[in-house]
């Protein structure tokens, strides 16, 4: 009875040694830290939940691609794992009208996992499918922070393993592409690839037995098939793994065993990887993918050499080899099978070529990234991660190689391509904790005062007293701190915190707004698709500059022309000439689309409000929204100049081949000139402000709040519903975003023609 | 307590506990934090001047912890302080810093983004190498840069941040001079990136470079020598005074065929960086 709670707990856990395990205070340490960091990775990418609709248990996804996989995976859940597939590729008609988006191009990994988990989910009681699309992102990303912890420990013990999980876990860039409604092919991706590089590691373990060898190569080559079906940089981790092998070769650590596991790895992975329908077979003679046969031949050579053949035999072998190495490449060159690489790829290995590409370029997330991006991310971590490039490269054994290529070349794509950030998160998870770790561990031996061997080792720790070491390791330890608390490169709020302050895009109204002084949500696009959904037919062609394409079709159910997928760049160009040219021009092109479907069109502004005076408030365009957007309409439809004016579209002497045509940069910010006055995106752009304006002057009298502009308005678009019209101006900073819709006139347009 | 070095000139060399600067980095750390705090709850910004020289500080003593440690090698040594620049380089390119510099009799003479990109890189670097050289006498070390740094602030718009911090130094600069201490690499390394930090973010570059003129000949000689004859510099101590044959180094000029004793020696020199402060701080006023 008098039993303390202490005493209790003691006899509880005593009651383990009766089974004989044993558990000692370092596992029960490493293993605590190891489910918080597991729970932080979980709670941090879930605390948006807060803007989402918390009462009905429901949240959307965020930004725009997580909506064409969660359309995939709604098929899948409606009609079977295989539906987008098998027997027929399913043609998506609600996006890119009127041909309809082929959804068997679409990489399977991450809707079948969701499709799968769902199920699962369901048995145990009902969920709604986009809430769980939304918040699957981020258990994926703690079980590959658990992963990670499992690779730093076969590398340099618990303690680099638990801090790999947490530089992981709060690695912003993985935080911001896994984090709550990131339903993309960067979670599969990440969680294939820590996958792939544990087990490969572990299959290529000399210290283990053959048979666990062949278990894990097996492994790895399922988890490898699984990133090939789940993400397009698929092609760097098999690159690396061949790159990796054929150094080791070189570094004459060739063994029967890499042989081995390289050809079960490699062999299954890409056995099921070309099952894949938008992979075939053709990705086995794609560019990034030959060196895996190059270096399986190399192996191969390796494993011949070492017998005991005779000088002459060897050249023979080494001389053929060569031939059909070379001859192999000249071959598929000539047949054009090498030019099979995606622009993207080839883009980040020379990113010069984007600056011809208006169109990938467009695209942030694909831009280059310039050092900043890279002290962002990393901050003054970077000094561990160059110290432990230094205990790695001055340990080589064979994972440590590994790990320095990974680390080297990882970075080199990152700084080609922004979101490639994400690759290298995790191989600078560990090199961080392996220098945070190499150089603590001395202190550390030092402090307890059982390091007799290393301080005879080190000479130069003579002259490093106890007490010394104390204070080392509290300055490591506050630069660590530093870091992950206080962030300096990012104004004091580490990017790990601010990302949690950050709601999905369509509930923060695609604003840069968030953090704890927003108390609810921006409802200014979830009114816009309810209206859609409400009020609009989902054969009702709207049309829209693609980044909305899938809110509109995923939910707005109505039919969008184009969307994030941009798989057709004729169709964004012709997108971009309905925009950019005037009422004429641009319902002529509509018009060929088929005056029956195509209904309606709409813009997304942001405007700024200032107060002049007491009474008089200025409004003007903010360049959030499509009043920002509009240089790549300009940009990437003046690419297709000729075919518009081949197509009797527009004249000559109307054409454009970019913004410059429209107007001018001048010091107050843009001047439009007669033409850009009467494009149709700023004809909408700029009614959709006066509304607002007009608007509010009904509310509040005696105040004027003036447009920048008036325009007449518009002969043949008539704005049906303006969603935000009575967004306070203040509520969010001065900003007001509105989505604007407008109905195509085309009995008028038909009467002038 | 803490590691024991032989005190070189002194009579049956004690041993002095070395690598006290430890403690100067954490002072000026939890100082440069609580400014930092201080600010942001009086008028917040988006980038701190005084958390970027915190991470410079962390740096430098972190550098010269490492060095304490497995006694870098001179050449990572040159080298390392390059990572320190990068907060600094992130700061001015977030503040939209000058990148001109107004040179005496040139005038204005403007770097463009190679300001962000080489010159400050190249400040840190050389800063912190060449007042990690000027040492080896009880006090040298300490009181010098901390002159410079007293230059510095009384132009600084951000004096605040160095207050505390110079004050701690000069708390450890006496019991340097006296023989009780050494501040070690951490020390050593620690001021020095303090020094180059607070001149870039102060925006103070002349007054730096003239301050330092002393410091960059010193070094300057004990590199060419090094290099073209192939000797270090060296003083002989006979019990009482200090004594060099060669002219290879600041200090070895000064005690050249001159017996001086150690706080002779410390006192003109820190006299020559007063003189050289005072004729930045003169130059500036121009």
């Amino acid at each position: 009875m008098g039993e303390t709670f202490k005493e209790r707990l003691g006899n509880s856990l005593s009651g383990f040694n009766r089974f004989g395990i044993q558990i000692s205070h370092g596992t029960i340490i490493a293993v605590a830290a190891l489910v918080l960091i597991l729970f932080i990775a979980v709670t941090i990418r879930l605390l948006p939940l807060r803007w989402e609709n918390l009462t009905a248990g429901t949240s959307y996804l965020n930004e725009f691609d997580p909506y064409y996989q969660f359309s995939a995976t709604k098929h899948m859940v409606d009609n079977g794992l295989l539906s987008p597939y098998y027997p027929t590729p399913w043609i998506n008609a609600m996006k890119w009208y009127p041909v309809g988006l082929d959804m068997s191009s679409l990489l399977p990994a991450l809707p079948m996992t969701a499709t799968i988990l769902y199920g699962v989910v369901s048995l145990f009681g009902n969920i709604d499918l986009m809430t769980f699309c939304a918040i699957l992102p981020a258990f994926m990303a703690a079980l590959s922070c658990l992963i990670l912890y499992f690779i730093g420990k076969d590398m340099g013990g618990k303690a680099v393993g638990l801090s790999a999980a947490l530089f992981l876990a709060i690695a912003p860039s993985f935080l911001q592409r896994s984090s709550l409604g990131f339903f993309d092919t960067e979670v599969p991706g990440v969680l294939g690839m820590v996958l792939f590089i544990f087990l490969f590691m572990r299959s290529m373990d000399s210290k283990r037995s053959l048979k666990a060898s062949l278990i894990y190569s097996l492994g790895a080559g399922l988890s490898l098939a699984y990133f090939i079906s789940g993400w397009g940089a698929a092609y760097y981790i098999i690159g690396l793994a061949s790159l990796f092998v054929f150094v080791l070769v070189l570094l004459k650590r060739y063994s029967q065993r890499l042989l081995i596991t390289y050809s079960i790895t490699f062999g299954l992975a890409l056995m099921i990887g070309t099952k894949v329908p938008y992979i075939g077979l053709n990705y086995l003679v794609s560019g990034a993918i030959l060196p895996v046969a190059a270096v399986f031949l190399v192996l191969i050579l390796a494993e011949l050499m070492r017998n005991n053949i005779t000088i002459k035999s060897k050249l023979t072998l080494v001389s053929a080899s060569m031939v059909a190495v070379i001859g192999g490449f000249i071959g598929l060159w000539l047949t054009g099978s090498l030019s099979s690489l995606a622009g993207k790829f080839i883009t980040v290995l020379n990113p010069f070529i984007r600056a011809s590409s208006p169109l990938v370029d467009s695209v942030a997330e694909q831009r280059l990234s310039g050092w900043g991006n890279i002290y962002i991310e990393l901050g003054i971590g970077i000094l561990f991660f160059l110290v432990g490039l230094y205990f790695t490269l001055r340990n080589p054994t064979n994972r440590n190689i590994f790990l320095l290529l990974f680390a080297t070349t990882s970075l080199y794509f990152a700084t080609s391509m922004v979101r490639l950030l994400v690759i290298f998160a995790p191989a600078y998870a560990i090199i961080a904790a392996i220098g945070i770790f190499g150089t603590i561990t001395p202190f550390v031996a030092l402090l307890k005062g059982t390091s007799k061997n290393l301080v005879k080792a080190k000479r130069k720790m003579l002259r490093v007293s106890r007490e010394y070491s104390g204070l080392a390791i509290i300055i490591i330890f506050v630069l660590i701190v530093s870091n992950l608390a206080f962030s300096p490169q990012s104004g004091g709020m580490p990017r790990a915190v601010s990302q949690a302050y950050t709601p999905t895009a369509i509930s923060g109204g695609s604003l840069p707004v968030g953090g704890a002084n927003l108390n609810a949500n921006i409802p200014v696009w979830l009114d816009a698709v309810n209206w859609l959904q409400t009020n609009v037919e989902s054969t009702d062609v709207v049309v829209m500059w693609w980044d909305y394409g899938n809110w509109l079709s995923d939910l707005g159910n109505v039919t969008s022309m184009a969307d994030n997928t941009t798989v057709n760049g004729t169709q964004i160009a012709n997108i971009g000439f309905i925009y950019m040219g005037n009422e004429n021009q641009s319902l002529a092109m509509l018009s060929s689309y088929g005056q029956k479907n195509v209904k309606y069109i709409a813009v997304f502004t942001v405007l700024v409000v200032q107060q002049q005076s007491e009474t008089v408030y200025n409004v003007y365009p903010a360049g959030y929204g499509d009043e920002g957007k509009w240089v790549w309409m300009a940009r990437i439809s003046g690419q297709d100049k000729q075919r518009f004016i081949d197509q009797g579209f527009i004249s000559a002497a109307d054409a454009w081949t970019n913004e410059t045509a429209f107007g001018e940069q001048v010091s107050g910010g843009w001047q439009w000139n007669d033409r850009g006055l009467s494009s149709v995106v700023e004809l909408l752009l700029n009614d959709a402000e006066v509304t607002y304006c007009y608007n509010l002057m009904a509310n509040f009298e005696d105040v004027t709040f003036a447009p920048d502009l008036e325009l007449e308005p518009s002969q043949y678009f008539k704005g049906i519903y303006y969603a935000g019209l009575y967004t306070s101006p203040f509520q969010y900073g001065g900003l007001v975003p509105l989505v604007a819709i407008y109905e195509i006139q085309w009995d008028l347009y038909n009467a002038a023609h | 307590m803490f590691p024991r070095v032989p005190d070189q000139h002194k009579v049956g060399r004690p041993l002095i506990p070395n690598g006290l600067g430890a403690f100067y980095v954490l002072f000026t750390t939890v100082y440069l934090f609580l400014v930092y705090f201080w600010q942001q709850s009086v008028n917040p910004e988006p980038i701190s001047a005084a958390f970027t020289l915190a991470v410079c500080v962390l740096f430098g003593g972190f550098m010269g912890m490492m060095d304490d440690w497995i006694d870098l090698k001179w050449r990572y040594k040159a080298f390392m302080p390059l990572i320190a620049a990068l907060p600094l380089i992130y700061y001015a390119q977030a503040i939209d810093a000058r990148t001109s510099i107004t040179l005496p009799l040139v005038g204005m003479v403007d770097f463009g983004i190679a300001y962000f990109y080489i010159i400050i890189p190249l400040i840190v670097m050389i800063v912190t190498n060449v007042v990690n050289q000027l040492g080896g006498l009880n006090g040298l070390e300490s009181i010098c840069p901390a002159i410079v740094i007293a230059g510095l602030m009384v132009f600084s718009p951000n004096y605040m941040l160095m207050v505390g911090p110079l004050l701690f130094w000069l708390i450890l600069a006496v019991f340097n001079v006296s023989g009780k201490i050494f501040v070690g690499n951490t020390g050593s390394f620690t001021i020095g990136m303090t020094v180059a930090s607070f001149a870039v973010i102060s925006d103070l570059k002349v007054n730096l470079f003239i301050s330092l003129l002393p410091f960059i000949f010193n070094s300057a000689l004990i590199l060419l020598s090094a290099f073209l004859i192939g000797k270090k510099a060296s003083v002989t101590f006979d019990g009482k005074k200090l004594c060099a044959n060669s002219r290879k180094s600041l200090v070895t000029i000064i005690t050249y065929r001159r017996p001086l004793t150690e706080r002779q020696v410390v006192l003109i020199i820190s006299l020559i960086v007063g003189l050289f402060t005072l004729l930045g701080a003169f130059i500036r006023m121009l």
